[in-house]
């Protein structure tokens, strides 16, 4: 039952920088390795818990968090885990 | 009993409440939500208010009687947080707040973002000041079907909630009569950022709500042509095209013409010299005000009859590009390259601001992140951008020869800035931040905010360039009197001449250039329409002028801003670069003869 549980999150839980322009989730957890990326971005409101909806993946990576719209780097977009909603 | 109500009425609201000093109020908010407008309305001064975070990065203070209370009102640049790592614009904001700089804090917040301005409000209860909520562009958040219940929010917070649309005075009222209400918020104290954002996201998850609006907006439309590179990538050439047609040819060919031509030419010039021929009776004071180096015939006609009608043409078509948000959208696309030359994306603001004007665009680096993006890009506005006075008469000069020629110019430049930032890149220690930029609805620029901005920026270019114009007119009319214009010709010869091929008289505009740019371009303008350079002189000639010495007043930002060290370095610096080039250019225009 657990592993199975945890098969099911691990499927859904993807790196921003892994998803399609269209796909809905909500943030899962930053990666804390560089402590200012997360501040930066917790302070612009990608906590955990929030909505996400990517629009864009190239030349830059676009997305909406809650009511904001964020332009990043790849790899700040490594660093934010999400839970894709099952669409 | 009467005499009683009286009297009590009459302690309770004076006319003027005396204090020692009039009680100070912060606008503290998220970036770009409205904090301008609001001081703006509370003080009657205009500060510029744009769409896009990072319009305000320093204090600015008016006074407002309201009720009857003097206050100092300040405008502070906007803040995602107060705690944690924060840019030089925040740390400025947080130092108001630490030192006691305001007895009561406004907190503008956008209706539609809540979450993250209650992010801001469990920071700022920790300063323990009188606070107020006010929730600005609620016309929007409507518009997006999200409402948000002020009532609930105020009794969560304990401070008075004020809901209203800035822009049109909404609500304005509403705050001026809570202003004695405020208090300091009644919420527990969070010791870490992912406090606040827990805490701001469960309590918006309780006052606000989002109903699920499918209608198709223009506006989302418009930004996903502004964004991808489909469509994005001609769109800026449109914009670009556009820019060109309205600044260059319409504001540098056309009414540079009529002012010239007509205003100055037929009027004021000819006026001038004859009142005074008869009003002087000395020949040199007569040389002094309407010569070849007159005050009026030169001072006056290049700021007025050449750069003015550009400045002005080029800040209301600039103005019009803040107002809609398009501007941060290139950063998208300018990502990459920025990255080659140790900056990110964020770094377009200051470097597009800069076409309008260096010294401003200066301060603006503060919103990036560390001091060595910021050395960098301050290095780059003052090697390589040229302002919009200058831009314009670029455009003018070229414009009337050869689109190659402006290409040309263009590549030129940014290929030696691309050159000089990666250098820089790897030369310089620090690091380079990530790219992390919040991009601002696209909304149609509200025509009121256009006129006051261009209006605003118009008036300062006159207070700023035109006192320098004149002593610099007066400076070359005395170097003409006393035979060193001759002289500084002479000995810039094997520079101007040999290395760069121009004529010799290009010497002294270079003396003009170096108090600044757009006056030594505006002399290279009336140089190249009376005939004396060739189409590759005049390109070589402005390459020159583009990557020369900031103007003064940019000069002193720097100094201001990072200290008299980089300043003189950075001029030490950017003298011969601009000159190698010039002359690198010169060397390949010859060897292949090219003209244009």
């Amino acid at each position: 039952m657990c592993s199975l549980h945890l098969a099911y999150v691990s499927k859904h839980r993807r790196p921003l920088s892994d998803l399609r322009p269209g796909d809905r989730g909500v943030v899962a957890r930053l990666d804390q390795q560089d402590a200012s990326r997360a501040d930066r971005l917790l302070a612009l409101g990608v906590t955990r818990g929030a909505t996400i909806v990517v629009l864009q993946m190239f030349p830059g990576i676009v997305f909406q968090c809650d009511q904001t719209e964020l332009a990043i780097e790849r790899a700040v977009a490594s660093a934010i885990l999400v839970d894709l909603a099952s669409s | 009993m009467a005499c009683r109500i009286v009297r009590e009425r009459a302690s309770s609201v004076p006319l003027l409440k005396l204090r020692a000093r009039p009680l100070r109020l912060a606008l503290v908010g998220n970036p770009n939500v409205g904090k301008s407008v609001v001081f703006g309305r509370l003080t009657g001064q205009y500060v510029t208010v744009s769409n896009y975070p990072g319009t305000t990065v320093a204090v600015s203070t008016g006074r407002a009687l309201i009720g009857a209370e003097v206050f100092d009102v300040i405008d502070t640049p906007g803040v995602n947080g107060l705690e944690g790592t924060l840019t030089e614009d925040e740390r400025i904001t947080e130092q108001v707040l630490a030192t006691g700089g305001a007895d009561l804090i406004v907190q503008v917040a956008d209706a539609r973002n809540i979450r993250r301005a209650l992010m801001l409000t469990s920071q700022i209860a920790a300063f323990g000041i009188p606070t107020i909520l006010a929730l600005n562009m609620t016309d929007e958040a409507w518009a997006r079907g999200i409402s948000v219940d002020a009532d609930a929010l105020a009794e969560e917070l304990g401070v008075p909630v004020i809901e209203m649309v800035a822009v049109e005075g909404r609500g304005l009222r509403e705050l001026r009569d809570a202003l004695p209400r405020a208090t300091v918020p009644s919420i527990a104290i969070h010791p870490t950022l992912t406090n606040h954002a827990e805490w701001a996201h469960e309590l918006t998850g309780r006052v606000r709500r989002v109903s699920a609006l499918s209608r198709f907006r223009v506006q989302e439309w418009l930004s996903r042509l502004t964004r991808e590179p489909a469509t994005g990538i001609p769109l800026l050439g449109v914009v670009l095209y556009l820019f060109y047609l309205f600044v260059g040819v319409f504001g540098a060919q056309t009414l540079v013409r009529l002012l010239e031509t007509y205003v100055f030419g037929r009027g004021i010039n000819p006026a001038s010299i004859w009142l005074a021929n008869h009003l002087i009776p000395f020949a040199w004071g007569r040389d002094f005000l309407v010569g070849e180096y007159g005050l009026v015939t030169m001072g006056v006609t290049y700021a007025i009859a050449i750069v003015l009608p550009v400045v002005a043409t080029f800040f209301l078509m600039f103005g019009f590009l803040e107002d809609s948000g398009y501007i941060p959208r290139l950063a998208i696309f300018s990502d990459r390259l920025f990255r080659t030359m140790g900056l990110n994306g964020k770094a377009v603001l200051p470097m597009v601001l800069g076409l309008g004007c260096d010294t401003m665009a200066t301060m603006t680096t503060r919103i990036l992140a560390t001091p060595k993006e910021r050395l960098i890009a301050i290095l780059l506005l003052a090697l390589g951008i040229p302002c919009s006075a200058q831009l314009a008469t670029i455009m003018g000069i070229l414009g009337g020869i050869s689109f190659a020629a402006l290409l040309t110019l263009f590549g030129v430049v940014l290929g030696q800035m691309i050159l000089v930032g990666w250098l820089a890149a790897r030369a310089l220690k620090g690091e380079r931040s990530e790219f992390i930029l919040e991009l601002p609805p696209i909304r149609w620029p509200r025509f009121g905010n256009l006129l006051t901005k261009t209006r605003a920026r118009v008036w300062w270019y006159l207070g700023e360039a035109v006192p320098l114009f004149l002593i610099g007119t007066a400076l070359l009319f005395v170097l003409d009197r006393i035979g060193a214009l001759v002289l500084i010709s002479r000995a810039g010869e094997p520079v101007v001449t040999r290395l760069l091929g121009l004529p010799a008289s290009t010497a002294q505009i270079f003396v003009m250039g170096f108090l600044r740019r757009d006056y030594g371009a505006a002399g290279l303008f009336q140089l190249a329409r009376a005939g004396q350079l060739t189409g590759a002189q005049s390109v070589v000639a402005l390459t020159v002028m583009t990557l020369f010495v900031p103007c003064v007043a940019n000069f002193l930002m720097i100094v201001k801003e990072r200290g008299t060290r980089v300043g003189l370095s950075i001029l030490g610096f950017i003298t011969p670069v601009s000159v190698l080039t010039g002359a690198g250019l010169n060397y390949v225009l010859t060897a292949f003869g090219i003209r244009f």
